[in-house]
């Protein structure tokens, strides 16, 4: 590499991380709670209520929606979700009828087996809650999502400019090298591309998925807009006769995917489905099956499947993205495995910081650099 | 591969390992997820421990 590429590199290493580090320490204070929000939740009594009585069924989908309008009339049912790790907690979503998007709705949430309607607080009066806002977009909506989805990809370009100069930097060094005997700034180098380096995987697929994660409502929005339009363009009948319940349409859609079970339903005439057509989603059983959705298009008034498909790759990238950023695929260690990376790296962020703060100034800055990376120091660690 | 990326190589495929065991199955796929990013934070506290500077050192 050359001098000249190498100065690039570093200022993109500095600057990316410089630009995304306060919003970078938010992200690890906030995401090292929520790590573990099933437990605080379980603690602070905000758990939903999903008890189940074995070998009680269900009760009917349409039945439960009945019990969910009871809750606001004047509103109608849109989507039908059930919760992927409790198929006790179905969610309800009522929005205005005649409008085709999701505004001005709310949720219902339903025991599925015994119908009892939980409510659930506004998101600032959890403290799980409050702490997903500031996470996900900084109380700010749409805007400040989008933000922090920018700050993530800065973070991304910092982990992969922080490995371009490692190598150059640490020539003369051995690894895992900490000079602590030789003032705060070459310790705190020394702690940044030790714990840089060591945590730099997760930390890279870490920033991604949450990035893309911060992109889902314009990642949905161009699947909704493009391959689900375009499926119920393909069946564009109008509607003449009495629609199908809601359980007869999710018969005929996990009839379409044997095995797989119920995700969410669309009812027609939302941005999910046409207005002929309920929309059923299905997932699979498995870790990496349960992440990933199926579409059966059926047929309000003929209860038939017309149309299925698999989500595209980038709805799917976004799927698979939750597990690898919420780190709850793998149990309680994996939790504090999670938690522990996110610790180090805002250690990392933090030491990057004081090694800015006290860059040497003088003109002989670049000597400095020279010595602090090796011709003084190359003892094993 | 160069001495300077030896390790830190070795420390990425284990955690790449650690990441997508889990997501593949139960079981020993959690002992190998859990394993494999036990050990780079391990390797960090290795460090940190054995350098940290101590009275009288």
């Amino acid at each position: 590499m050359t001098p000249a590429s190498l100065r690039g590199w570093r200022l993109v290493h500095r600057w990316t991380s410089l630009i995304c580090s306060v919003n970078l320490l938010i992200l690890c204070v906030t995401g090292l709670i929520l790590v573990f929000h099933h437990e605080i939740q379980h603690l602070m009594g905000e758990e939903l209520d999903t008890t189940r009585t074995e070998g009680q069924a269900h009760l009917p989908l349409q039945s439960l929606v009945d019990i969910a309008r009871k809750a606001d009339p004047a509103l109608v049912p849109k989507l039908f979700s059930v919760d992927p790790d409790d198929a006790g907690a179905n969610y309800i979503y009522l929005g205005a009828p005649g409008l085709r998007d999701f505004e001005d709705g709310r949720w219902v949430v339903l025991n599925a087996q015994t119908g009892a309607n939980q409510v659930l607080k506004p998101p600032e009066e959890t403290l799980t809650g409050f702490l997903l806002k500031l996470h996900v977009d900084l109380f700010t909506g749409f805007p400040g999502q989008m933000f922090v989805g920018v700050m993530g990809i800065l973070f991304v370009v910092s982990t992969v400019s922080g490995l371009v100069v490692y190598g150059p930097f640490m020539k003369k060094l051995a690894f895992g090298l900490l000079r602590f005997g030789r003032g705060p700034r070459i310790a705190n180098i020394d702690l940044h591309n030790l714990f840089g380096v060591a945590t730099l995987t997760w930390a890279f697929v870490v920033g991604l998925t949450g990035a893309i994660l911060s992109f889902s409502p314009l990642i949905v929005s161009y699947w909704q807009n493009t391959e689900l339009t375009a499926m119920a363009a393909r069946h564009a009948e109008p509607m003449t006769g009495t629609p199908i319940s809601i359980d007869q349409a999710a018969q005929a859609g996990q009839a379409a995917f044997p095995g797989k079970d119920l995700a969410f339903i669309a009812y027609p005439g939302n941005n999910y489905s046409s207005d002929r057509h309920f929309s059923v989603m299905v997932r699979g059983h498995t870790e990496l099956t349960k992440r990933l959705l199926s579409v059966a298009l059926v047929d309000a008034e003929t209860g038939k499947v017309v149309e299925t498909a698999d989500t595209p790759w980038y709805m799917t990238v976004l799927l698979l993205s939750g597990p690898f950023h919420f780190g709850d695929y793998g149990g309680l260690p994996l939790q504090i495995l999670w938690a522990l990376f996110t610790i180090v790296t805002g250690v990392v962020t933090v030491t990057g910081f004081i090694v800015w703060v006290k860059r040497p100034r003088s003109r002989t800055a670049g000597a400095e650099e020279r010595s602090i990376s090796g011709s003084k120091a190359g003892s094993k660690a | 591969m160069s001495g300077v990326w030896r390790i830190p190589t070795a420390l990425a495929l284990l955690s790449l390992v650690g990441l997508a065991a889990a997501i593949l199955g139960d079981g020993v796929w959690h002992w190998i997820c859990w394993a494999g990013l036990f050990i780079p934070l391990a390797v960090c506290a290795a460090k940190l421990w054995r350098q940290w500077p101590r009275a009288g050192a």
